[in-house]
């Protein structure tokens, strides 16, 4: 593949699919600048690896899933980062986040779900994986998906319907 | 409402957010991945052709020159205030860590600047957010023509080179701290391209919030 086309195809599924990992990563973490801190060290991965990661069924379920491993990543070297002659090596986007907020009390509802719940979210609503792919990015089987998204359905149901039925008027 | 109507209003609520850094911006520091991926198994080889072009570019008379090379004096680095009022650094070499450290500073910008691994040990880590580090400091790699010794080389590609830059926005640091720059620049002489862009210089830079000091910051 040329150096030219290839920059393009990267270009397109940056452009296609950027928004979608970015919100999946959001509502699996629950923190913005995270999310897009992230995302964007997740897709530098995937330029890095385009060859390997255009060949991928689901390009963008390999950035979200590599976005959630660098977030656990993260983490670790936050703990690191603690003695004081080490400087840090945040990842830096261009510009702020500068887009209009999710409405709290859904993200609330959200970040109550366990960890693997919203993983299973993430993938199932925001990538719009099927249960078989959304099982082979998490590594656990599809029957524990369908009960984890059964679960996280019902959860954001209890949270959120008897707030939602309050606003609506007799 | 059934679970297909509650499952998009929970998606329809994050409609409105939207990835904020351009493609260029994760190609760029892509590129600067797959530099640093193909550094242990280029550095024997590099090493020999940065000798070799050392040696070569000392005995190249230079004012045998063809045509004028607008990058042929660059600075190792520069910093320019910007109308927005932040300063943009621009480093292709770090020469004088020091001087640059100075110049921040008669910008505004308290700052500890030394090569990676030669961090000033008194400088005290600043305990901010990534989100607050990210709002002070946004470094990117750029891949530019390299200034170019003596007449033109017999070589069919573009001498290039990687370049850091930073932009730091002084009006979103708090009030007594600082940041700390340490670089390296490992490959830094021009390497031909006919492979393409990916095969570049090695830079890196690591970049941090700290506790200004007259100690740290100067």
């Amino acid at each position: 593949m040329a150096v030219g086309t290839q920059r393009l195809d990267f270009a397109e599924f940056y452009r296609r699919s950027a928004d979608d990992c970015l919100r999946a990563v959001l509502v699996s973490v629950g923190d913005r600048d995270r999310a897009q801190d992230l995302v964007d060290e997740a897709f530098t991965r995937a330029f890095a690896s385009w060859r390997t990661v255009s060949r991928h069924p689901a390009p963008p379920a390999w950035v979200v899933r590599t976005a959630l491993n660098a977030n656990i990543s993260w983490w670790r070297r936050l703990r690191r980062e603690v003695p004081v002659a080490e400087p840090g090596m945040a990842a830096a986007p261009a510009a702020a986040a500068t887009d209009s907020p999710v409405d709290p009390m859904i993200m609330a509802a959200l970040m109550r779900l366990p960890a693997r719940q919203r993983q299973v979210v993430a993938l199932r609503l925001f990538l719009d994986l099927d249960t078989a792919r959304t099982a082979e990015v998490l590594g656990i089987a599809p029957s524990t998906v369908k009960a984890h998204l059964a679960r996280a359905i019902a959860s954001l149901r209890d949270d959120l319907m008897p707030e939602r039925q309050q606003e609506t008027p007799s | 409402m059934n679970d297909d109507e509650l499952t998009t209003m929970v998606c329809q609520s994050f409609t409105g957010v939207h990835t904020t850094t351009p493609v260029e911006q994760i190609a760029s520091r892509g590129r600067a991945v797959r530099a640093r991926r193909r550094i242990p198994a280029l550095a024997g080889a590099l090493a020999v052709v940065a000798a070799a072009a050392l040696a070569t570019t000392s005995l190249l008379p230079g004012t045998h020159r063809a045509s004028p090379q607008p990058n042929a004096q660059l600075a190792a680095w520069t910093v320019t205030r910007q109308a927005d009022g932040s300063i943009r650094v621009t480093i292709r070499e770090l020469r004088n860590p020091a001087g640059l450290q100075s110049k921040l500073r008669a910008d505004g910008v308290p700052a500890s600047v030394t090569l990676t691994g030669q961090q000033n040990p008194s400088c005290r880590r600043y305990p901010g957010s990534p989100g607050l580090l990210r709002r002070v400091i946004s470094p990117s790699f750029e891949v530019l023509p390299a200034p170019r010794q003596g007449p033109p080389a017999n070589t069919p590609g573009e001498a290039l080179s990687l370049v850091v830059v930073l932009l730091i926005h002084p009006s979103a640091l708090p009030s007594g701290i600082g940041v700390q720059l340490a670089t390296t620049f490992t490959m830094q002489l021009p390497i031909d391209s006919n492979g393409g862009v990916s095969k570049v210089a090695h830079g890196d830079v690591e970049h941090g919030l700290v506790y200004a000091s007259p100690r740290c910051t100067g």
